[in-house]
């Protein structure tokens, strides 16, 4: 099993950024992850879930139909807690998600293609009201600016253990590019780390600025 | 297969066989009568002063369901023998699981010849069978047979229940708010969208609504985590009713407070005990409700008497020399009616059902849906899916079992139910660079492979695994027959 994440308070590093725990959850918190397939932004995700489906059944919406629950298991979510349901249809989607944040602790949606612009920014209206954390994941493509108060892209992604032909995956380094209301304007970047524990480190306390001139 | 015998409590040395009887429960209500007071008009459900004004001669006993278990031992054992793991409900009334038995004898007349068989020689006459596909169904079926006619064999359980009152559903409040609504039998109930039953009736309102369409949890046993078990043993063999009682209450406590039991609980719970002589005793117990840890230690305590008294009274074979070993089991977990933790409250609960009801409105039952734990090789060997608010499915292939050449954890988080090609260049059985979708993508390392050794006499040939690591992710492939599919994205 995966620990949660522990953080590492960016203000003692970083004086005058915002210090923030960007793997906690918050209620009504819109987190948008947005980078290819295989990149490990869902197993990213679905770690930040966790600590709700400590109090709660989460769920996650399936628009492939390709979730596999041991993963999600070894991050330390009950099965019993884990509610999949698999909606490909973009017409039926939105619908299914307002409603799962009327009654879950937190969702995870795989969003399809090609949902509206209009419907996500509904979902994001809905979460922050009925303040349930909503963790959007795109197919293919980015999400419209502004849903998502936290946005996590993937920069790299960086696979230890294995060799040429030997050994297997154990550890996993993910650098993300972290931006958003959340960030107050900023960009950072940041590294996470998986190997049975999460650690976010800032990486070297870099901050870009709004105008595109990095300040650290 | 339902046996219940609907004058149990009066089965006892104080009634007289041929007067007018009746036996009063804890709410000083009718629950049994005798054929002679039933035909002064005394009735079940009926208050005491009420059938004694109608019946001043009644004779009137407590329900005493400790000693009725131990009379109704003898049945219990009789049915088992001939039908493995029933499920005793309470003293009078028992499920079994027929399917098997039908097969092992032939026809389900032959077994029900043999069960009547042994239900005369152990208790004489006054059972009434059911046999349907749900218990729930089959209680209802034998609640309908007659002394003339003491076997009722329902065929399609919604068919049956759809005319049946709406005081099937076993709460009279609920019956009569039903009836005041114009409902008056299980098919009008089941015709209702189960949507609305839950959000103007609560959990109580899809319980009864499930029941009505034969949506209900038949007699078969679950698998359940192998350590969520108590056990006790003893230097000194326990020969005390009291004693061995009090053991059953304390570990009913450690079972509800196990940590594997988390927040599930159980509708059915094995009883085990072992005697000095080295015999081991078993009997599983089934709840309407779910079991909480008062009732559990009440069975426990109904159990042991019957066995005590079984071996001191009449001669059978008891728990020779005293108990030596308990252990309580639960032979299924639910959510459904489930106890909420400490931070979890009747609410929230309530709105996850509702909210889950209404989802499946919308994308259809098949599509919510949960995952067990089960053993095998790959991600989607290891996982039994089934629809939310059914039971989970009997897992054939344990998970804490080794399973030689599965791969190790991290498990991928997306596994295709059915792997796409994926297009790999190989050179000298290594991989060189893989094709996610219009790009060639440069193998950076890998690992494997790991051997599936397939099943020639299926026709399943054998496969070897890959963990193949890009720069755009890792990916697990299985290499079959020459061709390369993509069977895990670690996403």
């Amino acid at each position: 099993m995966v620990p949660m994440a522990e953080t590492v308070q960016d203000a003692a590093l970083r004086p005058g950024l915002p210090s923030v725990d960007l793997l906690a959850l918050q209620p009504g918190r819109v987190v948008g992850l947005e980078g290819p397939l295989g990149c490990g932004l869902t197993r990213l995700g679905l770690a930040m879930m966790a600590e709700a489906a400590g109090r709660g059944s989460i769920a996650y919406v399936d628009v492939r139909g390709w979730l596999s629950p041991p993963a999600v298991w070894e991050l330390g979510i009950a099965p019993e807690r884990l509610v999949v349901v698999r909606c490909d249809d973009p017409v039926t989607w939105g619908r299914v998600v307002g409603g799962l944040l009327d009654g879950m602790q937190a969702v995870f949606a795989e969003v399809p293609p090609p949902v509206k612009e209009t419907h996500l920014r509904k979902l994001a209206a809905t979460s922050r009201a009925r303040r349930i954390p909503l963790v959007l994941r795109p197919v293919r493509g980015e999400l419209p600016g502004g849903v998502a108060n936290l946005r996590l892209a993937t920069r790299q992604v960086v696979w230890e253990g294995t060799g040429e032909g030997f050994g297997r995956l154990t550890r996993r380094r993910l650098v993300v590019e972290a931006s958003g209301k959340v960030m107050q304007g900023m960009v950072r970047i940041i590294e996470v780390e998986d190997h049975g524990t999460h650690v976010v480190r800032v990486v070297s306390g870099l901050g870009v600025a709004p105008s595109g001139r990095a300040t650290g | 297969m339902c046996v219940w015998y609907p004058d149990w409590a009066l089965r006892r040395p104080d009634v007289p066989p041929d007067e007018p009887a009746q036996a009063i429960g804890a709410d000083n209500r009718v629950v049994a009568v005798s054929a002679a007071a039933t035909a002064a008009g005394v009735a079940v459900g009926m208050r005491r002063r009420e059938a004694e004004a109608i019946c001043p001669a009644l004779v009137t006993v407590n329900v005493d369901p400790g000693a009725a278990a131990a009379v109704f031992e003898p049945v219990a054992v009789a049915v088992e023998t001939l039908v493995p793991r029933i499920e005793v409900v309470a003293p009078g009334l028992l499920f079994a699981p027929v399917g098997g038995a039908v097969r092992y004898y032939g026809d389900e007349e032959t077994l029900v010849a043999r069960v009547i068989e042994a239900l005369d020689d152990a208790a004489g006459s006054g059972y009434r069978l059911g046999l349907a596909t749900g218990p729930f169904a089959a209680h209802r079926a034998a609640e309908q047979a007659t002394t003339e006619t003491p076997v009722r064999r329902i065929t399609d359980d919604a068919a049956f229940l759809r005319s049946l009152d709406v005081t099937a559903v076993g709460s009279e409040e609920l019956a009569a708010t039903f009836r005041w609504l114009g409902i008056t039998t299980l098919g009008e109930l089941a015709a209702l969208p189960r949507e609305a039953m839950l959000s103007r009736f609560g959990v109580d309102g899809l319980t009864a609504h499930r029941l009505a369409t034969g949506e209900d949890r038949p007699s078969l046993p679950r698998q359940v985590p192998p350590d969520l078990a108590v056990e006790e043993r003893f230097t000194s063999p326990l020969e005390n009713l009291e004693q061995s009682a009090f053991v059953g209450r304390a570990l009913a406590h450690r079972l509800f407070t196990h940590p594997a039991l988390r927040s599930a609980v159980p509708h059915r719970v094995v009883v085990e005990a072992e005697a000095a002589d080295g015999t081991v005793r078993t009997r599983t117990w089934r709840n309407t409700d779910p079991f909480d840890e008062a009732t559990l230690a009440e069975r426990v305590r109904w159990q042991l008497r019957a066995w005590l008294d079984e071996g001191r009274a009449n001669g059978g074979p008891g728990i020779r020399g005293g108990v030596v070993r308990l252990r309580l089991a639960p032979a299924d977990l639910s959510d459904r009616g489930r106890q909420l933790a400490l931070h979890e409250d009747a609410r929230t609960a309530a709105e996850t059902h509702r909210t889950l009801v209404q989802t499946q409105a919308i994308v259809g039952q098949d599509r919510v849906v949960q995952a067990v734990p089960q053993g095998g090789r790959d991600p989607g060997e290891r996982v039994a899916w089934h629809r939310w608010g059914d039971d989970p499915p009997v897992i054939a292939r344990d998970p804490a079992a080794p399973w030689a050449g599965a791969i190790p954890p991290p498990s991928p988080t997306l596994a295709p139910p059915e792997p796409p090609r994926l297009e790999v260049e190989w050179d000298d059985g290594m991989p060189v660079r893989i094709r996610l979708g219009s790009r060639w993508e440069s193998v950076l390392s890998w690992a494997g492979p790991w051997r599936k050794l397939g099943r020639w006499w299926d026709g399943i040939p054998p496969a070897d695994r890959y963990q193949i690591v890009t720069s755009a992710g890792a990916f697990l492939c299985e290499v079959c027959d020459g061709l390369t599919y993509l069977t895990g994205v670690y996403d």
